[in-house]
């Protein structure tokens, strides 16, 4: 075993790594020698590093192809800037077109999303599977079933369990102590973790290496076992030959404006290529790759989020605590809303808090007592995602009608929360609405607002769609073995299959089905040959 | 994709505008931050499209004085008090292009801005420099 940093011993499950397991598109010297293997995973988030490791477990040889670079636990600092321009796609400037702009983010990294999110892990509600089957035919395929000792295997692995009381954090606390007050049932996050600090850091990378992103569990494990990671190296295409997918092309990338000129990787796949790029890069690069399913880049769907500000007249303490600590699946099924905590760095709290010059000095400096609560929306709404003019991606979608009266009521019971939990101020940050209100009473404004999107400041992070899966090639792009329909050997494992979203985070129920996927692969437990 | 010296100083007077910083907040003003450094930074990494809007958001408040205030002035050249009214109104825009491109100007000032160590400090919050962080409480498993 080589040390991959020289650093001081060893700490991290990232900080030592097979000699030879990494190729390093950004620093490799010279060119980039051509590999084969039994199979090509592209993208080393949820989707891909699980894929990854279970191909791996089955004695099969593996490599993942990322397009980011692979930031270390140690190289993990506090600021959001840095975070972005090495770690996010875009830099964090990527948005969802429609009627208004939505800030869709995403991670480009070894982790892809893990890196950067909260790790919260809720398995896929029975409900949904079941509107998977009645809709979407997946019937015997994708069942409550067959997930399960997925779900139990990665809880295991990932240590996924409640917050332990001394990382929940006050933020956290008010929420809990204020849902059951208001009659909602409110429970702490069962996130991936082992010995959390509560630094709220999640946002830039744990720098304690207690958060299980798949930086620091299945690539790692993946490469113990023998297979090669080809990080900030972007696959352009699958290539396909007779109908079958043989390989990749890929370009090495960097983060750094100036880097050198982009060298070419080719991988051979014996037996598949496995596209986990998520939900809004696999669609792009089937299409870079020749396929043209009718469907492909349609049904694209999100869980829009938005949050709401409140100042307390006690310590809240943002700094401290698990990043996202509580949660009220209460009104999941009901209005199609789920209520959580958020701890925001203080960067992207500044943007939250309203008012330029004295004003916003002012409200910044009351940063201390701040607290955060948050909702995300099962939206109904579908848009697209297709290849944009610059090689980027784009998206489009606008929330439907009924999305924007669940979001405008779930914010007013955010307020109404927040005042009864003792805020002095609440800053709704919707346009038309006052930018601070000062009493329970003036909730009914944001009852009264306008249900325009452009009011409204969402995010995007969880992605849905634009690779559908189902039995009829017509209405699908892959089919309940995850393998394209229109070429062989070629599967997608990401949540860009998924038939609907879930209403709930989606990392544990991406994990599940592309570990479901990986397992059924590596068995043969797919069709031999398909339609086209 | 470069700002030219005007743009950098329209730039500088927007965001200084938006984090004046002040005596009785204990805040310092962003001007004692490299706001040029950064920004020109930021703008060749950013992708092209979000470069044009950083842009366009600095050339609609350079020239805002004039539908707002009615004064024939770029924002470099009025004092503070009128900025912030500038950006205020701005910011509370009905056109929902303007707000969004105010908004992406003090987002790329927060970035900066709220990363200052004394800036950090200030709220009680560890410094960006800071890595591995002090275990505050003792673990103990929830009930
Ligand atoms: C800030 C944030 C917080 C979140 N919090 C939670 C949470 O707490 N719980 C939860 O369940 N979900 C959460 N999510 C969502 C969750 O992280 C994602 O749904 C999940 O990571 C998606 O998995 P994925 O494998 O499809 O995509 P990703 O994890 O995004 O990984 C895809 C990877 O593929 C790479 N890639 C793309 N194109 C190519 C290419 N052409 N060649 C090579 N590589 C490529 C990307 O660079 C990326 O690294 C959050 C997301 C964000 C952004
Ligand atoms: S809250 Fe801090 S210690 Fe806990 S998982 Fe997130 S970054 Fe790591």
């Amino acid at each position: 075993m080589a040390r991959h940093l020289d650093n001081p011993p060893p700490r991290f499950t990232d900080d030592v790594v097979p000699e030879g397991a990494v190729v390093d598109g950004e620093t490799h010297e010279g060119e980039v020698e051509d590999g084969s293997f039994d199979y090509v995973v592209v993208g080393s988030g949820a989707a891909g590093a699980v894929a990854a490791h279970a191909l791996a477990e089955s004695g099969a040889s593996v490599a993942i192809v990322e397009e980011g670079p692979w930031v270390k636990t140690r190289e993990f600092g506090e600021s959001v800037y840095g975070a972005f321009k090495r770690m996010f796609r875009d830099a964090g400037t990527q948005v969802i077109e429609g009627r208004s702009f939505v800030p869709l983010i995403q991670g480009r990294c070894v982790g892809g999303s893990t890196v950067m999110n909260s790790a919260i892990a809720h398995r896929t509600p029975e409900d949904v599977l079941d509107d998977w089957t009645a809709r979407f035919g997946l019937g015997g395929a994708i069942t409550a079933k067959a997930l399960e000792p997925h779900f139990d295997a990665l809880e295991r692995q990932l240590h996924a369990h409640a917050v332990f009381d001394d990382a929940l954090g006050q933020n956290s606390r008010m929420f809990l102590d204020e849902a059951r007050a208001h009659g909602l049932p409110a429970e702490r996050m069962h996130r991936y973790e082992e010995g959390c600090r509560g630094s709220a850091r999640c946002f830039t990378g744990c720098p304690n290496g207690a958060k299980q992103g798949m930086n620091v569990a299945h690539v790692p494990w993946a490469l113990a076992l023998g297979a090669r990671l080809y990080c900030s190296c972007k696959v352009e295409r699958v290539v396909v030959e007779r109908g079958r997918a043989v390989g990749v092309v890929a370009w090495t990338t960097s983060t750094e404006p100036d880097a050198r000129r982009p060298r070419r990787v080719r991988l051979h796949a014996r037996r598949g290529v496995i596209v986990a790029a998520s939900t809004i890069q696999s669609p792009n690069l089937l299409r870079r790759s020749g396929l043209r399913a009718r469907s492909l880049g349609e049904h694209f769907q999100c869980h829009p989020g938005v949050g709401l500000a409140g100042m307390f007249d006690r310590p809240v303490d943002m700094g401290f605590g698990a990043t996202q600590g509580a949660e009220s699946l209460a009104l999941r099924r009901s209005d199609k809303i789920k209520l959580e905590t958020l701890a925001m760095p203080p960067e992207l709290a500044a943007v939250r808090i309203p008012g330029v010059g004295r004003e916003l000095m002012q409200r910044f400096g009351l940063f201390p007592r701040l607290g955060v609560w948050v909702m995300t929306v099962r939206a109904e709404a579908e848009g697209t995602v297709r290849p944009a003019w610059s090689g980027r991606d784009k998206v489009r979608w606008t929330p439907a009608p009924i999305d924007m009266d669940r979001a405008r009521r779930g914010m007013a019971l955010l307020a109404r929360m927040m005042f009864e939990a003792g805020a002095r101020e609440v800053w709704p940050g919707l346009h038309g609405v006052p930018t601070a209100i000062h009493s329970i009473d003036q909730v009914r404004l944001i009852d009264e607002v306008a249900p325009d999107p452009r009011a409204f400041g969402f995010i995007a992070t969880h992605l849905f769609g634009a690779c559908r899966m189902g039995p009829d090639p017509r209405a699908s792009v892959v089919g309940p073995d995850f393998q394209a329909h229109e070429v062989a050997g070629l599967y997608v494992v990401d949540s860009s299959v998924f038939p609907t979203n879930l209403g709930v985070n989606p990392q544990h129920s991406i994990m599940a089905m592309s570990r479901l996927a990986a397992t059924r692969i590596a068995a043969g437990e797919v069709r031999s040959r398909v339609a086209a | 994709m470069k700002l030219t010296r005007f743009e950098m100083a329209w730039a500088v007077a927007a965001l200084v505008g938006v984090f004046p910083g002040s005596v009785d907040t204990g805040f310092a003003s962003i001007a004692s931050m490299d706001v040029p450094g950064f920004l020109g930074e930021a703008l060749r990494r950013i992708p092209l499209r979000a470069a044009l809007g950083l842009r366009a958001a600095i050339w609609i408040v350079a020239f805002a004085p004039l539908p707002t205030l009615g004064r024939f002035r770029t924002i470099a050249r009025l004092g503070q008090a009128d900025r912030e009214r500038v950006l205020a109104r701005l910011a509370a825009s009905n056109s929902y292009a303007v707000r969004s491109l105010v908004m992406m100007l003090k987002t790329f000032g927060a970035l900066l801005y709220a990363a200052d160590d004394g800036v950090r400090a200030r709220i009680e919050i560890p410094a960006v420099t800071a890595n591995i962080v002090p275990l505050r409480v003792r673990r103990v498993q929830a009930a």
